[in-house]
C-alpha cells in the first residue's frame, strides 16, 4: 500500500505573518489539545500548532507534565505499509515557521495519566527547548 | 530570445498550467458530486472486481463470543487492525469510522447491516474487557476482536494486512506496527474492497453507498 504525501506533517512557511504577543518567548502555541480516550486507556496523544516567531531556528528537545507519568515527542511514520511510532528527540523549528502536530504525524505521547481526563479538562504540558526555554502550555482535552 | 518574448512564453506557460490544474480540480469536483461516480481508479477505495471469499478463522469478540466466518455473514464489515495502546492512528481511524457510520446511518438504507471490527493484534495486552471499554466508546456497531496469534495471522493474511508486534522482555510499551488500511468485507464474507489512508468519513460513506448500490444491482 502506498502512503501518499504525509500531508498531516506540514511545515508552513509564513514569512508574511507578524510575530504575535509571545514575542519575548519567541515561540507560540495554538490549538493545543489532547484527544480524549476511551475509559481505562493509558496512552493519550497531544496535538498543537507550534510557531517560531524569531529569525533563528528553535529546537524542541523534550516535553514533560505533572499530569502524566511520562511525555515523549513522537512521530507516526508509515513504512512498508505499516504505521509505527518513532521518538523525535530533536525537532528543529525553522525561523518564522509553524510546525503542525496532528493525527498521523507529530504528536506528544502522553503515558499513564495521573487522573482520568475527560473532554473539557485542562492539562499543562511543558515544552522544553534547547537553550533552556521552558514553555508551559495548557492543553484542552477534546473529543 | 529577447526579454519580451521570454516574458510572453512564461505567461503562456503559466496560463496553460493554470488551465490544466483547473481541469484536474473540476474533474475531481465532478467525481465527488456525481452519484454514478467511477470507482476505479480512486484514491479512497480499491474495489475488487472478483471478491475473494474468506475461509474459516476463529477469534473472540469483546463479549467473549465466538467471532468467525458466520459473524461476517449478512453484514458489511469494516475491518481495522490495531491495538489499544496506540495513541494516535487507532483512535483517529476509529473516530473517522464512527463518523462515517453516522453519515451512512442518515442514508435511506441506514446502517443496520454494517459493523466495524477493531482487531487487536496485541492480545498480550488487549483483554476482552479492555477491548470492550475501548470499542464501546465509539458507539454502536463497533466490535473489539482478538484471539491467539495464529488466528489473528490467519485473518490478517486473508486480506493482506501487515502487522508486527515487537514484544521486548522488560519493556512495557513495546512497539506494534500495523497497516492503516481499512478492509471492507461484504455480507457474503468476501474481501470486497480496501480503503486507503488518509481516511475521511465523508469519502468513505460516499464510496460505501456506491459499493452497496453496485452490489445490490449485481444480486438482482
Amino acid at each position: 500500500m502506498r502512503w501518499r504525501h504525509p500531508v498531516f506533517v506540514c511545515l508552513i512557511l509564513a514569512l508574511t505573518l507578524v510575530p504575535a504577543a509571545s514575542e519575548e518567548a519567541g515561540v507560540s502555541v495554538r490549538d493545543a489539545r489532547v484527544r480524549e480516550t476511551p475509559p481505562g486507556m493509558t496512552m493519550m496523544a497531544g496535538y498543537m500548532e507550534l510557531r517560531n516567531n524569531t529569525s533563528r531556528p528553535r529546537v524542541l528537545a523534550a516535553a514533560s507534565s505533572s499530569g502524566f507519568e511520562s511525555v515523549m515527542v513522537h512521530r507516526t511514520v508509515v513504512k512498508d505499509g505499516m504505521a509505527g511510532m518513532v521518538h523525535a528527540s530533536q525537532i528543529e523549528l525553522a525561523p518564522n515557521a509553524s510546525l503542525i502536530f496532528a493525527p498521523g504525524g507529530y504528536h506528544l505521547m502522553l503515558m499513564n495519566p495521573k487522573r482520568t481526563l475527560r473532554a473539557g479538562d485542562p492539562v499543562v504540558i511543558n515544552l522544553e527547548f534547547r537553550g533552556g526555554l521552558v514553555l508551559p502550555v495548557t492543553f484542552e482535552v477534546r473529543k | 530570445m529577447n526579454e519580451r518574448s521570454l516574458k510572453f512564453s512564461i505567461m503562456i506557460t503559466t496560463v496553460a498550467l493554470a488551465a490544466m490544474l483547473a481541469g484536474v480540480w473540476l474533474a475531481h469536483i465532478y467525481r465527488e458530486h456525481d452519484s454514478r461516480v467511477v470507482l476505479l481508479p480512486d484514491q479512497v477505495i480499491t474495489l475488487f472486481p472478483d471478491p475473494k471469499p474468506l475461509t474459516a478463522f476463529a477469534l473472540t469478540d469483546h463479549k467473549n463470543r465466538v467471532f468467525d466466518l458466520a459473524s461476517l455473514k449478512g453484514k458489511w464489515s469494516f475491518l481495522f487492525f490495531g491495538f489499544t495502546h496506540c495513541p494516535d492512528i487507532c483512535p483517529t481511524t476509529l473516530a473517522v469510522l464512527a463518523s462515517a457510520r453516522d453519515s451512512i446511518a442518515k442514508n435511506t438504507v441506514g446502517a443496520e447491516d454494517i459493523q466495524f471490527i477493531f482487531i487487536s493484534v496485541d492480545p498480550n495486552r488487549d483483554t476482552a474487557s479492555k477491548l470492550g471499554q475501548y470499542v464501546d466508546y465509539f458507539g454502536t456497531g463497533f466490535l473489539g476482536v482478538t484471539g491467539d496469534n495464529e488466528q489473528i495471522a490467519n485473518l490478517a493474511g486473508q486480506v493482506g494486512a501487515a502487522y508486527q508486534v515487537a514484544i521486548t522482555p522488560g519493556m512495557e510499551n513495546y512497539p506494534v506496527y500495523h497497516t492503516v488500511a481499512v478492509f471492507l468485507l461484504d455480507p457474503r464474507a468476501r474481501y470486497h474492497a480496501v480503503f486507503t489512508p488518509p481516511h475521511d468519513a465523508k469519502a468513505i460513506s460516499k464510496r460505501f453507498k456506491v459499493v452497496r448500490e453496485l452490489e445490490a444491482g449485481n444480486a438482482t
